[in-house]
């Protein structure tokens, strides 16, 4: 397999902040594979999904996707590359005044004209693609309903569609389940496992939700205040790795580290 | 018995209180201001009362002059020097200044609006434009057609450009505060698609701000209706406001005024009528 994203010695400072939000990071991420980052709150886990697809740009470092040096790439290649990558966000983050269908296909825009793009004219193949994407999504139902109208669930997995029309090589998800039930997580995570797994699109999920990550990720990275401090796979993870993320006490966490290797 | 009991306690917890007043309000800075202020305008005002040169006016019987004026205005008009239809054409002409001038001043407003707002423009272009835009709203309509007619004279071209000037004013600062409550995540997430950002303004912030453009893109126009009927008078512009000037200082016709001011009143009632039906149809 070989490597769709490299991130290496990756740094950030933000403007007027003392400490680093992310401190020499190296990863790589293999074509189909699902990574979980996980970390407490303020770690770095956002901004370092917001800087691969440079929506922050990195002070040093370097990332290359798809044989391509994202950190040094000028406007107009900037945006290729963007279409190439999806991107899922715990508020969903969709037009809430348009319906389902438009705004699936507002992830089409980054490789239209302008013109296009303004006026919102899409080809007949695109909305037939909007529409096998729903309608595997299960929201075939719904596609001229209003994205204010639906529930949280469904808005995330109009996002998942928005991600998805742009035939991307990967998706990113920022907290994607962070603000849905139980349920509702389970069947997002399971649509992004099945994305992952059945398009072969490499799947990056920032997760609060440790069982989680555990249960459908092929490899985790775990990261403390801006550093990563493990990495590797799913079954390798012990109660000391945890600690190390979490600065705490596995044993205070709520959820059972046992339970999850025996099922 | 038992009731008699709780009352002898609860008044004991009475008098076990300290026996001082329990001030509501402290005394800090703000509170200081505005008391001293109201003091002032009110002592400003009976001294006023005062001071002011009465010429021996009986107060009474200009209190009723004014009462018959009132009456013979709003009670008995009628009008005289044009007909029922030519007053309905005038007030369409005022209308037409009014609907001409917020057209024009919301094409304009919107594309400004977009360098106003912050999260859509860089914050030094976003202030340069609200800065100019501020000044403009300080100065009143009245004035900046006055000021226009130095070059275009007086007259409706000196009145369609002032009144579009100050309504380009009132909608940029309206347009770009709604534009501005956008959340940010839907144009983050248009922006990580690859989307250009004329793409997320067309397809992201107009439709999500449209409402609040419409409702005060209306009031503006109403607005704009007010200034118009006035601007016919002081500038020239024509319309009812015309008609009415030459009714009350040329004619010196009281009833014909208050025919007129029925006209406006009826327009005005409609135009706040149509606003709040178009503002629950859209939301």
């Amino acid at each position: 397999m070989t490597a769709l994203l490299e991130v290496q010695s990756l740094s950030k400072q933000f403007l007027g902040s003392e400490g680093k939000a992310l401190t020499d990071v190296n990863f790589s991420v293999s074509e189909g594979e699902f990574v979980s980052i996980i970390g407490p709150s303020g770690a770095g886990k956002s901004t370092l999904l917001r800087c691969i697809n440079r929506m922050i740009d990195a002070s040093s470092g370097e990332i290359t996707f798809d044989d391509r040096n994202v950190t040094k790439l000028k406007k107009k290649e900037l945006k290729m590359v963007r279409t190439k990558i999806g991107m899922i966000f715990q508020h969903y983050n969709l037009v809430d005044r348009l319906s389902v269908i438009e705004n699936t296909l507002h992830g089409n825009l980054g490789k239209k004209s302008a013109i296009a793009g303004v006026l919102g004219l899409y080809s007949q193949e695109e909305k037939e693609q909007a529409l096998r994407i729903l309608s595997v999504l299960g929201l075939e139902s719904l596609i001229y309903k209003r994205a204010d109208q639906l529930s949280g669930g469904q808005k995330q997995r109009v996002g998942i569609a928005r991600a998805l029309i742009q035939n991307p090589r990967m998706l990113l998800c920022d907290e994607p389940i962070a603000s849905l039930d139980p349920n509702s997580a389970k069947v997002i995570m399971d649509h992004l496992r099945d994305i992952s797994t059945s398009m072969g699109i490499t799947v990056l999920v920032n997760l609060h939700q440790v069982d989680v990550a555990l249960k459908y990720s092929d490899k985790i990275i775990g990261i403390n205040s801006g550093q990563v401090v493990f990495n590797g796979s799913p079954a390798a993870i012990t109660k000391e790795d945890i600690q190390r993320i979490y600065g705490s006490e596995a044993e205070d966490l709520i959820f059972d580290l046992g339970g999850i290797h025996a099922s | 018995m038992e009731a008699n009991g709780q009352v002898t306690t609860a008044g004991q917890l009475v008098k076990q209180r300290p026996r001082r007043q329990i001030r509501v309000k402290t005394w800090n800075r703000s509170t200081v201001v505005t008391r001293a202020t109201l003091l002032i305008l009110a002592g400003l005002t009976v001294y006023a009362f005062f001071s002011f040169d009465y010429k021996e006016i009986d107060f009474v019987q200009a209190m009723l002059a004014t009462f018959a004026n009132l009456k013979s205005m709003f009670l008995e008009p009628h009008l005289q020097r044009f007909t029922f239809g030519h007053a309905l054409y005038q007030v369409l002409v005022t209308l037409g200044l009014a609907f001409l001038t917020t057209l024009f001043g919301a094409v304009i407003a919107v594309f400004f609006g977009l360098l106003a707002a912050e999260n859509l423009s860089s914050k030094w272009v976003s202030s340069v434009v609200k800065g100019v835009v501020a000044f403009i709203r300080a100065v009143p309509t009245v004035l900046w057609v006055l000021i226009f007619a130095v070059a275009a004279g007086l007259g409706s071209v000196a009145a369609v450009i002032g009144m579009t000037f100050h309504s380009v004013s009132y909608l940029v600062k309206a347009y770009s505060e709604s534009f501005e409550e956008l959340d940010k995540g839907v144009i983050e997430a248009l922006k990580a698609s690859g989307a250009g950002w004329w793409q997320i303004i067309f397809q992201a912030v107009l439709p999500s701000s449209l409402t609040y453009m419409i409702s005060w893109t209306f009031l503006r126009f109403e607005i704009n209706f007010a200034v118009a009927v006035a601007m016919g008078a002081a500038a020239g512009a024509g319309g009812i406001g015309f008609d009415m000037f030459m009714a009350s200082n040329f004619y010196l016709d009281i009833r014909e005024i208050g025919a007129i001011t029925y006209f406006i009143l009826a327009v005005a009632i409609l135009l706040e009528i149509t606003a709040a039906k178009l503002k629950k149809r859209l939301t």
